[in-house]
């Protein structure tokens, strides 16, 4: 076995040189390009890293602006509701203010009512009371019911003050009025009676009146002496309705 | 049959002997440097299936230079990726009848032995200047010097040695095979020879980055070395 430098020498200059051209033509262009997809990869992740940021800030601006709108509708049903609120107390306020007024109107109404039937009861009951009076006056005595109507006459006169029984005294004329027609010398009793309880001697013209049923009634500019039943009816009545 | 271990000369350039094995040789490089050519003609972003099997090659062999140099690949590539590529087409051209592989010659095995001795020189001197390399001697004491300019000799004598035995082996066993039993028989022994192809190949590359990679992590300037600089 013996080597052969030349053989050696050419195979080593051959395997060099196989060495610069694959290196040349295989090894720098593939490896280039595998850093130049790498760099574009890196790119491409980087432009998609950078779009997801983007897409996240926008998505967070999103989700700002819905709490944004969360907040401001919240705001308004808090206003609405609190519009309606206020609407409804004012509603029901007025409604109860209404009710009120409607109730004061209905017993005011209610007492008016009761007082007016009253009234016509009291009236009803004045009419018939006067009514059962005068009935009862035509059973009386009349000489002794005009006796004694005239005897309260007199006493009624006396107990006006002396300044207006004498004005009426001086009168010219004074009206007695009676339930029934008197005769003559029952005209000139009276006469003298009341002229003497009025001090003086005045002109009493007599007229007849049935709406007194019983009594003598004296009337002048001065003096004026009710004395009959009726006025005593209604005297009764008026203080019947104040006591009630 | 002709002896693995003697040289055929096919002719003579002038006073320079050329034999079988260079005219291999060149057929070799001819066609990688072809197929370099027309395959790298049409790169382009979206790779190509042809492509995508190109940069899988290269990124094999970065991906082993960084696993065993530590290193970044770009400035082993061609060198390591080159011995691989090489040792692997011509140990498998045992396949193309009456032709025998570049590498089961000595001068074939002794001429990439000493392209990675000149390697290791040229890188360390790369790595850390002549200073620097030099120094790479004397790690990890002084009196390791003689020791590792023995060893830096003869580690590429065992490379020439180990790639050539395997691959001269082969192709003896082959042919004697061959020659006893006829056509079919050596079929599996002839696989059992490209696996072994294979596996030296890689097995070169590796012991060549493992070289490389040695004396440059030595040459390297230390931290606590200031007078040594990178050149």
């Amino acid at each position: 076995m013996s080597i052969d430098w030349w053989s050696l020498g050419l195979q080593t200059i051959n395997v060099a040189i196989l060495v610069w051209l694959l290196g040349r033509f295989f090894w720098r262009p593939v490896a280039a390009m595998i850093a130049e997809r790498r760099e574009t990869a890196e790119a491409t992740l980087k432009a998609a890293a950078d779009r997801q940021a983007e897409d996240k800030a926008a998505l967070a601006d999103i989700e700002k602006t819905r709490a944004g709108f969360a907040a401001e509708r919240d705001a308004i049903l808090a206003a609405a509701q609190d519009q309606a609120e206020t609407a409804s107390k004012a509603r029901l306020a007025e409604e109860a203010s209404a009710a009120t007024a409607r109730a004061s109107a209905a017993s005011a109404a209610i007492a008016k009512d009761r007082r007016d039937a009253e009234n016509s009861w009291s009236l009803s009951a004045a009419t018939l009371a006067t009514a059962m009076a005068g009935r009862l006056a035509t059973r009386l005595d009349g000489a002794a019911v005009r006796a004694a109507f005239l005897e309260w006459l007199l006493q009624g006169i006396r107990a006006q003050p002396e300044a207006m029984r004498l004005a009426a005294a001086a009168e010219a004329s004074l009206e007695a009025t009676t339930a029934t027609a008197l005769d003559a010398a029952e005209q000139d009793r009276c006469r003298a009676a009341i002229g003497e309880a009025l001090g003086g001697h005045p002109d009493i013209t007599f007229t007849v009146d049935a709406a007194l049923i019983a009594g003598i009634e004296l009337r002048g500019r001065h003096l004026e002496v009710g004395n009959s039943w009726r006025a005593d009816l209604a005297r009764i009545g008026k203080e019947l309705a104040h006591g009630a | 049959m002709i002896s693995p271990l003697s040289s055929v000369v096919l002719f003579h350039l002038g006073p320079v002997p050329i034999s079988e094995g260079v005219v291999v040789t060149w057929g070799i490089m001819a066609m990688l440097v072809l197929a370099s050519v027309l395959l790298t003609r049409r790169l382009s972003l979206r790779p190509s299936p042809t492509q995508a099997f190109l940069e899988l090659v290269v990124e094999a062999v970065d991906s082993q230079i960084r696993d065993t140099m530590r290193v970044e690949p770009g400035p082993y590539r061609a060198f390591i990726g080159t011995l691989f590529l090489f040792i692997f087409v011509a140990n498998w051209t045992s396949l193309v009848p009456g032709v025998d592989p570049p590498t089961a010659h000595l001068e074939t095995d002794a001429a990439l032995a000493l392209l990675v001795f000149l390697a290791v020189i040229w890188f360390g001197v790369r790595a850390g200047g002549m200073r620097g390399y030099f120094a790479s001697f004397a790690s990890p004491t002084i009196f390791m010097v003689p020791l590792n300019i023995v060893e830096s000799v003869t580690r590429s004598f065992s490379m020439m040695v180990r790639l050539f035995g395997n691959v001269m082996s082969g192709v003896f066993v082959v042919g004697i095979v061959l020659s006893l039993a006829g056509l079919l028989v050596p079929i599996p022994l002839m696989a059992l020879d490209l696996l072994t192809g294979a596996v030296q190949a890689y097995i070169f590359a590796v012991l060549a980055m493992v070289f490389i990679a040695g004396v440059v992590e030595d040459a390297k300037p230390s931290a606590d070395d200031p007078e040594r600089k990178s050149p």
